[in-house]
C-alpha cells in the first residue's frame, strides 16, 4: 500500500495534461517551435543556396580583373589568330594602352580552343556510345554477379588519378595507335578535301587523337555509372509493357528504356565533356604541346588550353612585366566561359527534351 | 450485364454438376486451356494441379484474394513470367491447341497473339500516336501510309480519339490515368491480338473511369477473349461470362460468373464472394 502512494505522484507527472486546456493543448507550442525551426531552416538554406553562384562570380570575377590588362593589350582578334610569342623578356618594356608588356608579344587562342574543344568533342563520341553500352550491359544483360563486378571496376576506374592515364597514354596507348591503328585509318581515307584533316602524317603518339581517346577513357566511367543509375531508374512496368507488346529486347532498349532517360544521359554527357575541357594533366602529357599552330592533321601535336596553362604557368613568371602570367588569366578565363557555355547550351537540350518525352507523374 | 449466347448444356445445371470442365467445353470454343499447369518461383509454388478453360470470345474474370495465383497464371498466357528469376513451369498451356511453351515458339509471335494490359497505366515516353503504333512498327504489320488511320481506328475504338485527336504529337504523360489506361488499352489492340490479357486494369482508376473501360471492353467480346484478373467483385460480377476463384494456388471453382456468385459449389468461393473472406 505505502509503495503504491509512493509511486502515484510520479506517474502522475510523467502525464502531459495541460489546466483546463484538454489534451491536445500542447499542439500549438509544437508548431510555433517548429515555425522558428523552419525560418533558421530557410537562413541556413538559403545561404547554402547562394553560396555556389557567389563561388562561380567570384571566381569570374578575380579571373576578368586579372586577365582585363592582358585583354586590352591582345584584342578581340586574340580569339581567331594562331600565335604563340612571349616577345623578348630581356629587353625593355613597351606600354600599351598603358599596359606594360615584353617588345614583339603575339598570342593567339584559336589553336587552344580548337585543340579543347576537338579533343573534348572526340572524348564524347567515344565515349558516350560505349559508355551507354556498358551500362545497358550492367544493368539489362549480365547476371547480377558480374554486373557487381564491372559496376565495382567503373568505379574504380573513375577514382584513378589523371596522371596515371597520362603516363599510360604517352607510354603504352598513343604508341600502339600510332603503329597499328593511325597508319590504317589515314591510309583508307579517300583522298577528299573535307577528309584531308584524317590523312597524312600519322605522327608517334602525341597529338589531338591520342589526347582525345585517353580523355574518352577516362570520361566513361562517368558517364556509363550515371546512365546505369539512370536505366536502374526506368520502371519495370513500362519495359515489361514493351515486352508484353512483342518488342525484342533491343527493342525495348532502344523504345523505352533509353528515351525514358534521355535527359539524364544528356546531362551525364555534359558531366563528362566537362570534365575532359577542364582535364589538365593527361593532356599536358600526351598532347605534344604545340603552341601556336593548328595540329597538322587529326593525329597532329596539339594543346589545350588547361594544359598549355599549365605548362607555360612556369615560364611566364620569368616574364617581369607580369604580361604573360595575365594573359594565361585570360585564356583560363577563356576556359571557364566556354564550360558555362556548354553547360548553358546542354541544359536547354535536356529542357527540350525532358518537356517532350518525360513523365510529369499525373495520374499515374 | 449483356450474356453471350452458350450451348444449351453448359448453363444447365446437372451438366456441370457432373462433368469435368474439360469435357463440358467443344474443343472448337475453348481459346485458351491450361493443362496440369503448375508455376512457381525456386523454391516457391505459385500454383499447382490447373486445369482451366478459357472460352473463345468470352471474358473470364480471375478472383481470389492477394496471393492466390491468379496474376501469375495470367503472366503465364504471354509468357511474362519467363523473365523472372527462377521462375519455373510444368505441365503446359494450350493457345488453339498448340503449346505456348513449345520449343519452337517466338515469344514476339506469342504476345503478338496473345495482348495484355497491366494494373497501371505504362505509356511508353513517346507520343500518343507513336504508342498506338508501337507494336505495330514492332511487328511492321502496316506500312507508313496507313500509320494515320490505324491510330485514329484504334483511338476511336476506345473512345480518346476526341480528347486527344489535337494533340496526337504531345507526350502521354500529360494525360489523365484513365486516358493513359485508354490509351494502353489502345496500344494492345493495335496489334490484333486473339486474346487480352487484364491485370487489375483499373485498380489505380477512380469509379466512373472505370465504368468507362468495362463499357469498352464488353465491346470487344466476342471478337475478342478477354481474361481479366481483378480484386474488384463488382467487376467481374459486372462485365465476365465466366468467373474462375483462385485459392491459395489452387483453382478452387470456375463457372458461369452468375452462379459462381450467387451458388458457389465451394465453401472457399462461398465464403470469398460474400465477403468473408479476401
Amino acid at each position: 500500500m505505502a509503495l503504491t502512494t509512493r509511486q502515484a505522484p510520479a506517474a502522475q507527472a510523467s502525464i502531459r495534461q495541460p489546466k483546463g486546456r484538454g489534451p491536445l493543448a500542447w499542439l500549438p507550442a509544437i508548431s510555433r517551435k517548429s515555425a522558428s525551426n523552419r525560418s533558421l531552416l530557410r537562413y541556413v538554406a538559403g545561404l547554402a543556396a547562394l553560396l555556389p553562384a557567389l563561388a562561380l562570380a567570384g571566381i569570374i570575377v578575380i579571373l576578368a580583373n586579372k586577365a582585363w590588362p592582358a585583354v586590352r593589350v591582345n584584342g578581340v582578334s586574340f580569339l581567331w589568330r594562331s600565335a604563340w610569342a612571349p616577345g623578348n623578356t630581356y629587353g625593355n618594356p613597351v606600354k600599351t594602352d598603358g599596359v606594360l608588356h615584353p617588345v614583339g608579344v603575339a598570342y593567339g587562342a584559336l589553336p587552344l580552343i580548337v585543340g579543347t574543344l576537338a579533343s573534348s568533342g572526340i572524348a564524347v563520341v567515344f565515349a558516350v556510345p560505349l559508355s551507354i553500352g556498358a551500362a545497358l550491359a550492367v544493368v539489362e544483360k549480365l547476371p547480377r554477379r558480374a554486373s557487381y563486378v564491372v559496376g565495382m571496376f567503373l568505379e574504380l576506374l573513375a577514382g584513378i588519378p589523371s596522371v596515371v592515364f597520362g603516363l599510360w597514354g604517352i607510354l603504352t596507348f598513343g604508341p600502339v595507335l600510332s603503329r597499328d591503328v593511325y597508319p590504317a585509318v589515314a591510309s583508307i581515307m579517300p583522298k577528299v578535301p573535307i577528309l584531308r584533316f584524317f590523312r597524312g602524317d600519322t605522327g608517334y603518339g602525341e597529338g589531338l587523337m591520342t589526347a582525345g581517346l585517353v580523355l574518352a577513357v577516362m570520361i566513361v566511367p562517368i558517364v556509363a555509372a550515371t546512365t546505369r543509375d539512370l536505366l536502374r531508374q526506368v520502371p519495370a512496368l513500362q519495359k515489361e509493357g514493351a515486352a508484353a507488346l512483342g518488342m525484342n529486347e533491343w527493342e525495348v532498349v532502344r523504345k523505352v528504356s533509353i528515351p525514358w532517360v534521355r535527359a539524364g544521359i544528356i546531362g551525364a554527357s555534359v558531366l563528362g565533356l566537362a570534365r575532359a575541357l577542364g582535364e589538365t594533366m593527361a593532356i599536358a602529357m600526351v598532347s605534344g604541346s604545340l603552341l601556336g599552330t593548328m595540329p597538322a592533321n587529326l593525329y597532329g601535336k596539339m594543346g589545350t588550353i588547361a594544359s598549355t596553362i599549365v605548362q607555360q604557368l612556369d615560364g611566364a613568371f620569368s616574364d617581369g612585366t607580369g604580361f604573360a602570367v595575365k594573359t594565361l588569366a585570360e585564356f583560363a578565363l577563356l576556359l571557364a566561359v566556354i564550360t558555362l557555355l556548354t553547360n548553358i547550351a546542354a541544359r536547354f537540350l535536356v529542357r527540350k527534351v525532358s518537356t517532350t518525352a518525360l513523365p510529369v507523374g499525373r495520374g499515374v | 450485364m449483356t450474356s453471350i449466347p452458350m450451348p444449351a448444356s453448359a448453363g444447365s445445371k446437372t451438366a456441370r454438376a457432373d462433368m469435368p470442365l474439360i469435357v463440358e467445353a467443344a474443343p472448337r470454343s475453348v481459346s485458351v486451356q491450361a493443362k496440369d499447369l503448375a508455376l512457381g518461383f525456386g523454391s516457391a509454388t505459385i500454383l499447382s494441379d490447373l486445369n482451366l478453360d478459357v472460352r473463345k470470345g468470352e471474358i473470364t474474370a480471375l478472383i481470389g484474394p492477394t496471393g492466390s495465383g491468379k496474376t501469375t497464371f495470367l503472366r503465364s498466357l504471354n509468357r511474362m513470367n519467363d523473365k523472372v528469376a527462377k521462375h519455373w513451369h510444368q505441365g503446359d498451356v494450350l493457345l488453339e491447341g498448340a503449346s505456348i511453351y513449345a520449343p519452337g515458339v517466338q515469344l514476339m509471335a506469342l504476345r503478338r497473339r496473345v495482348g495484355m494490359v497491366f494494373q497501371r497505366p505504362n505509356p511508353f515516353p513517346m507520343s500518343i500516336a507513336g504508342n498506338i503504333l508501337a507494336g505495330v512498327k514492332a511487328h511492321r504489320i502496316a506500312s507508313k501510309d496507313h500509320y494515320r488511320d490505324i491510330v485514329e481506328a484504334r483511338l476511336r475504338e476506345v473512345g480518346l480519339w476526341d480528347a486527344v485527336s489535337n494533340r496526337l504529337n504531345s507526350s502521354p504523360f500529360s494525360l489523365s490515368g484513365g486516358q493513359q489506361q485508354l490509351l494502353c488499352l489502345a496500344r494492345a489492340l493495335a496489334i490484333g491480338p486473339e486474346v487480352l490479357l487484364l491485370d487489375e486494369p483499373t485498380s489505380s482508376l477512380d469509379p466512373v473511369t472505370t465504368e468507362n473501360i468495362e463499357a469498352m471492353v464488353r465491346t470487344l467480346v466476342p471478337a475478342l477473349t478477354i481474361v481479366i484478373v481483378t480484386h474488384n467483385l463488382g467487376q467481374a460480377r459486372r462485365i465476365s461470362d465466366r468467373t474462375v476463384f483462385f485459392y491459395q494456388g489452387k483453382m478452387v471453382e470456375s463457372g458461369e460468373t452468375s452462379q459462381v456468385f450467387e451458388d458457389p459449389k465451394e465453401p472457399e468461393t462461398a465464403r470469398y464472394v460474400t465477403g468473408r473472406m479476401g
